[in-house]
C-alpha cells in the first residue's frame, strides 16, 4: 500500500505481528510501517486490538507475542524491555494514566528524562537544571507548576492526566509517539492545548501513531495515513479522507470490509 | 519445661528482686508460650528456641549511636547505661519514679496479665534486674522530644523495661530505638500510661544485625480524651515479635497506628496487635504493612474489641502486605470482636506484588525495573516512616530502608 | 427510640415447622460402640469396604477431641445418649410412592414439600429425607433419561458402588474433624448426585431433610460428582420439631467437578432454633467441602442460615484445576441465644484459581454470629485471586458480630484483598422509611433484605423468595 519511494530508512516496522494475552488471540495478522515525518491515524471500534497494538510496541508483559516482528530503527525489539523501549525512543501516551500515589512528579519525570539522556549520551540533569527544563515545557501544555509536587497522576482530572503525558513526550523527545486515545475525555479547549503541543512536539525526523474513535482530534493534526482495524487487523488503509468518510458513514461502513477480507 | 531449663542455667541474677521472683514463678507454671494458642501458633520453633540460647548479660557494653545526637535539646536516655534522671523545668519536670511507685504499678499490671498475651512480658520482668528498668514521669508542657535507646550485645541476652506515667495535658514526642547486635537477643518491655488529655508521638524503630532476636512488647493504658500516635519499624531480626495491647480505659480516645515490618532471608517477623476499647466514643486508625522477600515469613494478627460499653466507636485496620518471593510467606489475621451495635468498624487486608501496571506505566518512561521498583517501595515505605516522630529530620531511615533492599 | 415491646412481640413469632409427625418408628438403642457401628451397615446391607471405612473412621474419632477453637458455648455432648439410626417403619420394600406411609407424605406435604405424582413441585426433583432414610425421590425416570444419577445414598451404595468406592472420603477424608469423623462413623442416609460427562443437569436438585424424633441424631452424607462439562444446581432445606432437648445434626458433604464442571450447591437452613431463653434447638456442626479437580471447574456455595441453636459450618473449595473458581455466599441470621460460626476455606492451589466470598451476618438479641474464614494461595498457585467481603450488621446492643479470615500466602504472583465492615440500622434510616410511608416492619425487613441482596441475587428464584421471606419473619420485631 505505502509504495512511493522513501528518502530514509523506516522508524517503525510491524511485520505480520500476532500476540495474545491468556492465550486469547488479539492481533492477527497486522503490518504497518512509520517513516520519519509520518503521522498516522489507527481507527476502529472498541476491542479491535488498537490499544493492544499501542501496548505491544511498549512491551507491556502482559501480552505474549506469537509470531511477527517488531523492528524500531531497523533493530528487531521483540525482547527489549519496556525501559530500554522508552530510552531508545519510543513513547506511549496511555489512554488512561496510570496514578502512583506517593511518587512526586516531578521526581518520576526527573528519572525518566534522565533515563533518555543518558541513552543520548547527553549529559543527565540535577534538579536545579531540570526544573528549568520542565518550566519551558510546562508551557507546551499549559500546565502549571502546582502539578509538580503532587504525586504522579494521582487526584488529576482526565484532561490533566493526558496534559501530563505529552508533558512527558515533550521532555522525552522521543523518535516515535504512539497516542493511544489522548483525545477520550478532553473538552475541546483541552483537545486543542494537547494537539497544539503535539505539534509543537513532532517535527520531520519523528513519527506519530494516533488511536482514536472520532474525527476530531484528527481535524487538528492531520493524519499522512489513516488505518482502520477490526477484529486484530489493519483492514483498510488510506488518506486522511478516509477518516472523513468514516466519520460519515460510521463503523458499519467498514463491516463490510471484514466480510471482503 | 526446656525454655526454663534454659532459663535456669542462664545465672540468674543472686538477689532476684520480687518482681522478678513473682515472675519467674508465673513463668515456671506455665513455662511455654501455648504453641495452640493463636498468638504463638506460627511462630518458627527453632527460632524462638535460639531466642534463649544466649546468657543474661549485665554489663553493658559500649552503645554505638546509629545517628549523631542533636543539639536542640533533644534528651536522650539509654537504658541500663544512664538511666539517672531529673530534669525540673520551669514549664516541665522529668523524673524517674521512685521505687515504691514503680513497683507498685508493675504489681498491678502482673496481676492482669495472661499467660499466652504477655509472655514476652513475664520473661522480661523475670529477667530485667533494677539496672535495666527505667520508670519516668512527665508532666508540664513544651517538653523537649525524647529518644530512649535500648540494645543487646552480642552473644547475650539482654532485657530492658520502661514504664513511662505521662501526667494530665502533656503532649510529648518519644522515639524509642531498639537496637541487636549481632547474635543477640533482646527483649524489651514497655508500659506507658497516658492520663487524661494527655498526647504522645510514639515512634519505635527496632533492628538488628546478623542473627538478632527481639521480642518487644508496648503495652499502652490510654485515658480519657488522649492521643496515642504510634509508627513503628522493625527490620533485620532473625526472629522478632512486636506485641501491642492498647486499652482505652474509658474510651474517648483516639489511636493511630502505622507500622512496617520487612523480612529477608530466612527472618521472622511478626506484629500483634490488641486494641480493646474499654467505654465510648473510641477511635482507631490502624495500617500495617509487611514486606516479605526470599525465604522470610512475615505476620500481622490485629484483633479490635469493642464491648457494649463501647458505644459509637469508630475503628478501621487495614493490612497492605507486600510478597516479592516465591520462597517468602505472609500471613494475616485481621479480626473484630463487636458486641455494641452502634460503632463503624471496618478492615481490610490484601496480599499482592508491587503493581504490575504501575511499573509498567514507569518504564514506558524509561525507568528501569529496578528503579521503578525502588520508587514504588520508598513510597510503600514513606507512608509508615513519615509518621515516626524526630528521626525524620535527623535519621534518614528511608536510605537505610531502600539500601538495605 | 424504637418499640421495644414490638420486638418482643414479633420475635415470638412461632416456628411453623415445630410440629412432630406420630409414627412408628424403628429406632436401636442408644449410644456408640463398633457393634452399633456394624448394626446400622448390616441393617443398610453394605458392602465390606464401607463397613471398614466406617470402623475406620470410629477408631479416628475416638482419638480426637471435641474442637473447642471456635468458643462456642454449649453443654457436652453426651456421644452415648443418642440414639444414631431410626427410622420411619415401612414395608420392606416399597415400588411406588403409594407404598409409603401417608402419614409421611402429608407430613412434606405440611413442609411445602409435596411428593405425590399429583402434586409435586415441577421443576425440582426432591429427595426427602425422614429421620435416618430417604423416603422418596421424585423425577427419576425423567433424569435417568439424560443419564443424571439421583438417589439416596444407600441405593447408591447398592447400585452405583462403584462410584462410591471411588470417591467417598476423598474430598472430607474421614479424620478431616471430630464431627466428619464421627459421621463418617455412622453416616444414615443422604443424597447421591452423579452428572454425566457433558450434561447438564434439566432440572434442579433437591434434598429435604426433616429431623423428626427427639433423641435420634441425624448424621446424613451427600455426594455430588460432576463430570467433565456437566453442571447442576443443587438445593438443600431442613427443618425439625421442636424439643426442649438438642438434637445433634452432623452431616457431611462432599462434592466434585472435574474439567469444566460446575455446581451450584444452595441451602436455607431453618433447624429449630431453640425459644427465646435458648432451650432446645439444633446442633448443626456439618462438614461441607468441594473440590474443584477438573480445569475450568467451578464450585458455588450459597447458603442462608437463620436456624439452629448453633451452627459450625465452613462450606470450602480445595481449587486444584487450573483456572477452577470457588465461590461462597452466604446470610446468617442469628436472634435470641443462637450462635453461629460459619464462614468458608479457600485454599488454592492451581494456578490462575478465583474464589469470590461474600458474607452477611446479621445479629439480634443475644445472639452471636462470627464469620471465620481462611484464604491461601499455595506455592503453586501462580496467577490466582480472591476477594471477600465480610459484612456484619447488629440489631439491639446485646448482640455479638465477629469476623476472624485468617489470610495466607506463599506466592507472589497472588492477589487476595479483604474487606469486612460493620454496620446497624440506624434510627434515620428508618425514620425516612417510616416519614414516607413504609411501616416500621417493612422498612426493617427492606433494610435486612438490601443488606443481603449481593448474596440473595446468587441463590436460585424459588429460594431467593423463600429466604427473604424466612429473614423478614425471623427478624420480626427484633430491632430495638
Amino acid at each position: 500500500m505505502q509504495t512511493k519511494m522513501k528518502e530514509s530508512d523506516p522508524i517503525l516496522e510491524v511485520e505480520n505481528l500476532f500476540a495474545s494475552t491468556d492465550n486469547l488471540p488479539i492481533l492477527k495478522g497486522v503490518s504497518l510501517t512509520v517513516y520519519p515525518g509520518e503521522i498516522h491515524a489507527i481507527m476502529g471500534r472498541n476491542g479491535c486490538g488498537k490499544s493492544t497494538l499501542s501496548k505491544i510496541i511498549a512491551g507491556h508483559p502482559s501480552y505474549n507475542i506469537t509470531n511477527g516482528d517488531i523492528k524500531f530503527s531497523g533493530e528487531n525489539i521483540n525482547s527489549l524491555e519496556p525501559e530500554e523501549r522508552s530510552q531508545s525512543g519510543i513513547f506511549l501516551g496511555f489512554q488512561y494514566p496510570i496514578e502512583i500515589p506517593g511518587v512526586s512528579n516531578l521526581e518520576f519525570l526527573r528519572v525518566s528524562t534522565n533515563a533518555r539522556r543518558k541513552f543520548l549520551n547527553k549529559e543527565e540533569l540535577d534538579t536545579f537544571d531540570f526544573e528549568e527544563l520542565v518550566k519551558e515545557k510546562l508551557e507546551l501544555v499549559k500546565m502549571d507548576q502546582a502539578f509538580l509536587s503532587r504525586s504522579v497522576n494521582q487526584g488529576f482530572s482526565g484532561g490533566e492526566k493526558k496534559r501530563n503525558e505529552i508533558l512527558q513526550m515533550a521532555l522525552l523527545e522521543p523518535k516515535i509517539a504512539i497516542l493511544d486515545e489522548t483525545d477520550s475525555g478532553l473538552d475541546i479547549d483541552a483537545l486543542r492545548i494537547v494537539a497544539s503541543g503535539i505539534k509543537k512536539i513532532s517535527n520531520a525526523q519523528t513519527g506519530i501513531i494516533l488511536i482514536t474513535h472520532y474525527q476530531r482530534l484528527l481535524d487538528e493534526i492531520e493524519p499522512t495515513y489513516v488505518h482502520v482495524m477490526a477484529d486484530g487487523q489493519i483492514i483498510k488503509t488510506g488518506g486522511s479522507d478516509l477518516a472523513l468518510e468514516l466519520e460519515k458513514k460510521g463503523y458499519e461502513w467498514t463491516d463490510n470490509f471484514v466480510k471482503e477480507t | 519445661m526446656e525454655i526454663i531449663e534454659k532459663l535456669k542455667t542462664n545465672k540468674l541474677i543472686d538477689n532476684q528482686t520480687e518482681i522478678q521472683k513473682i515472675c519467674l514463678h508465673k513463668l515456671q507454671s506455665s513455662p511455654l508460650p501455648n504453641p495452640k494458642s493463636e498468638l504463638w501458633r506460627l511462630s518458627n520453633k527453632s527460632k524462638f528456641s535460639n531466642f534463649l540460647n544466649y546468657s543474661v548479660n549485665e554489663k553493658n557494653p559500649k552503645f554505638d549511636i546509629p545517628y549523631p545526637e542533636n543539639s536542640q535539646g533533644t534528651i536522650r536516655l539509654i537504658i541500663g547505661e544512664n538511666c539517672q534522671i531529673k530534669l525540673i523545668k520551669e514549664n516541665y519536670s522529668i523524673q524517674q519514679l521512685n521505687e515504691s511507685e514503680l513497683n507498685k504499678y508493675i504489681k498491678e499490671q502482673i496481676a492482669c496479665f495472661d499467660q499466652n498475651e504477655n509472655w514476652s512480658d513475664l520473661l522480661n520482668l523475670s529477667l530485667s534486674s533494677t539496672k535495666n528498668l527505667l520508670g519516668l514521669k512527665i508532666n508540664g508542657s513544651k517538653i523537649p522530644p525524647i529518644e530512649i535507646f535500648s540494645h543487646a550485645s552480642s552473644n547475650s541476652l539482654n532485657a530492658k523495661t520502661l514504664v513511662i506515667f505521662l501526667e494530665k495535658n502533656c503532649d510529648i514526642e518519644l522515639l524509642q530505638v531498639n537496637l541487636g547486635k549481632e547474635n543477640s537477643s533482646l527483649s524489651q518491655s514497655t508500659f506507658f500510661l497516658l492520663e487524661e488529655n494527655s498526647s504522645v508521638n510514639h515512634g519505635v524503630v527496632s533492628y538488628g544485625e546478623n542473627r538478632s532476636n527481639l521480642l518487644n512488647s508496648l503495652n499502652v493504658i490510654q485515658q480519657k480524651n488522649t492521643e496515642y500516635n504510634l509508627g513503628s519499624l522493625h527490620f533485620k531480626f532473625n526472629y522478632a515479635r512486636f506485641e501491642i495491647s492498647i486499652k482505652q480505659s474509658a474510651g474517648n480516645a483516639k489511636t493511630n497506628i502505622k507500622g512496617m515490618q520487612i523480612t529477608k532471608k530466612d527472618e521472622q517477623i511478626s506484629t500483634y496487635t490488641k486494641i480493646d476499647f474499654n467505654g465510648p466514643n473510641g477511635f482507631l486508625d490502624q495500617i500495617n504493612k509487611s514486606l516479605a522477600d526470599d525465604k522470610s515469613h512475615a505476620i500481622f494478627e490485629g484483633s479490635i474489641i469493642v464491648p457494649k460499653i463501647a458505644q459509637r466507636t469508630d475503628a478501621s485496620q487495614l493490612s497492605r502486605n507486600l510478597l516479592l518471593s516465591n520462597l517468602a510467606q505472609i500471613d494475616t489475621k485481621p479480626q473484630l470482636e463487636i458486641i455494641a451495635d452502634d460503632v463503624k468498624c471496618k478492615h481490610g487486608a490484601t496480599i499482592s506484588q508491587l503493581n504490575e501496571e504501575e511499573l509498567f506505566y514507569m518504564r514506558t518512561r524509561g525507568v528501569t525495573l529496578q528503579e521503578a521498583s525502588k520508587l514504588q517501595l520508598s513510597s510503600y515505605f514513606q507512608e509508615i516512616i513519615s509518621f515516626i516522630p524526630i528521626s525524620k529530620d535527623r535519621w534518614d531511615l528511608l536510605d537505610k530502608l531502600l539500601n538495605e533492599n | 427510640m424504637v418499640n421495644e415491646n414490638l420486638v418482643k412481640d414479633v420475635v415470638k413469632e412461632p416456628y411453623k415447622y415445630g410440629f412432630v409427625t406420630d409414627i412408628e418408628t424403628e429406632k436401636i438403642a442408644k449410644g456408640l460402640n463398633e457393634d452399633i457401628i456394624r448394626l446400622i451397615s448390616q441393617k443398610k446391607e453394605e458392602p465390606k469396604y464401607l463397613l471398614d471405612f466406617r470402623l475406620k473412621a470410629f477408631k479416628k474419632w475416638q482419638k480426637m477431641d471435641e474442637p473447642d477453637w471456635a468458643g462456642l458455648g454449649y453443654k457436652q455432648i453426651d456421644y452415648q445418649d443418642i440414639i444414631y439410626y431410626s427410622a420411619p417403619k415401612q414395608k420392606e420394600k416399597i415400588s411406588s410412592l403409594d407404598e409409603v406411609d401417608p402419614k409421611l407424605l402429608e407430613t412434606f406435604d405440611k413442609l411445602g414439600i409435596p411428593l405425590t405424582e399429583q402434586k409435586k413441585l415441577t421443576n425440582v426433583a426432591v429427595d426427602a429425607v425422614f429421620d435416618s432414610v430417604s423416603i422418596a425421590t421424585t423425577f427419576r425416570e425423567e433424569l435417568a433419561e439424560h443419564g443424571v444419577i439421583f438417589c439416596s445414598i444407600s441405593e447408591a451404595v447398592k447400585n452405583h458402588s462403584d462410584l462410591i468406592e471411588k470417591y467417598l472420603g476423598t474430598v472430607v477424608p474421614a479424620s478431616d474433624n471430630y464431627f466428619a469423623a464421627l459421621n463418617s462413623a455412622v453416616f444414615s442416609d443422604g443424597s447421591f448426585v452423579y452428572i454425566p460427562k457433558g450434561v447438564t443437569c434439566p432440572m434442579d436438585l433437591s434434598s429435604y431433610f426433616r429431623i423428626n424424633s427427639g433423641d435420634s441424631g441425624q448424621f446424613e452424607r451427600t455426594l455430588i460428582i460432576a463430570e467433565e462439562s456437566s453442571s447442576v444446581s443443587y438445593l438443600e432445606g431442613c427443618t425439625a420439631p421442636m424439643f426442649d432437648t438438642n438434637t445433634l445434626h452432623a452431616a457431611v458433604v462432599e462434592l466434585i467437578a472435574l474439567d469444566d464442571a460446575s455446581i451450584k450447591y444452595s441451602t436455607v437452613q431453618n433447624w429449630y432454633a431453640g425459644d427465646e431463653e435458648g432451650v432446645g434447638g439444633i446442633f448443626n456442626f456439618v462438614t461441607k467441602r468441594g473440590k474443584c479437580l477438573g480445569k475450568r471447574s467451578k464450585i458455588s456455595w450459597s447458603q442462608v442460615e437463620t436456624g439452629s441453636a448453633i451452627t459450625w459450618k465452613y462450606p470450602s473449595c480445595l481449587l486444584l484445576g487450573e483456572e477452577s473458581v470457588g465461590e461462597f455466599y452466604s446470610v446468617a441470621l442469628t436472634n435470641n441465644l443462637q450462635q453461629a460460626d460459619t464462614g468458608t476455606k479457600m485454599i488454592h492451589i492451581g494456578p490462575k484459581t478465583k474464589s469470590t466470598i461474600v458474607s452477611k451476618g446479621i445479629s439480634a438479641g443475644n445472639s452471636i454470629n462470627s464469620y471465620r474464614g481462611l484464604v491461601k494461595m499455595g506455592t503453586k498457585a501462580a496467577g490466582s485471586r480472591n476477594y471477600s467481603q465480610c459484612d456484619s450488621m447488629l440489631i439491639g446492643d446485646q448482640a455479638s458480630a465477629n469476623t476472624f479470615p485468617y489470610i495466607k500466602s506463599q506466592q507472589p504472583n497472588s492477589e487476595i484483598e479483604h474487606e469486612a465492615s460493620t454496620c446497624r440500622i440506624s434510627e434515620d434510616q428508618l425514620f425516612y422509611l417510616q416519614s414516607r410511608g413504609i411501616e416500621f416492619e417493612e422498612a426493617v425487613s427492606m433494610m435486612v433484605s438490601g443488606f443481603c441482596r449481593d448474596v440473595f441475587n446468587q441463590l436460585p428464584m424459588e429460594f431467593a423468595a423463600e429466604a427473604d421471606k424466612l429473614l423478614a419473619l425471623k427478624l420480626e420485631g427484633s430491632v430495638g
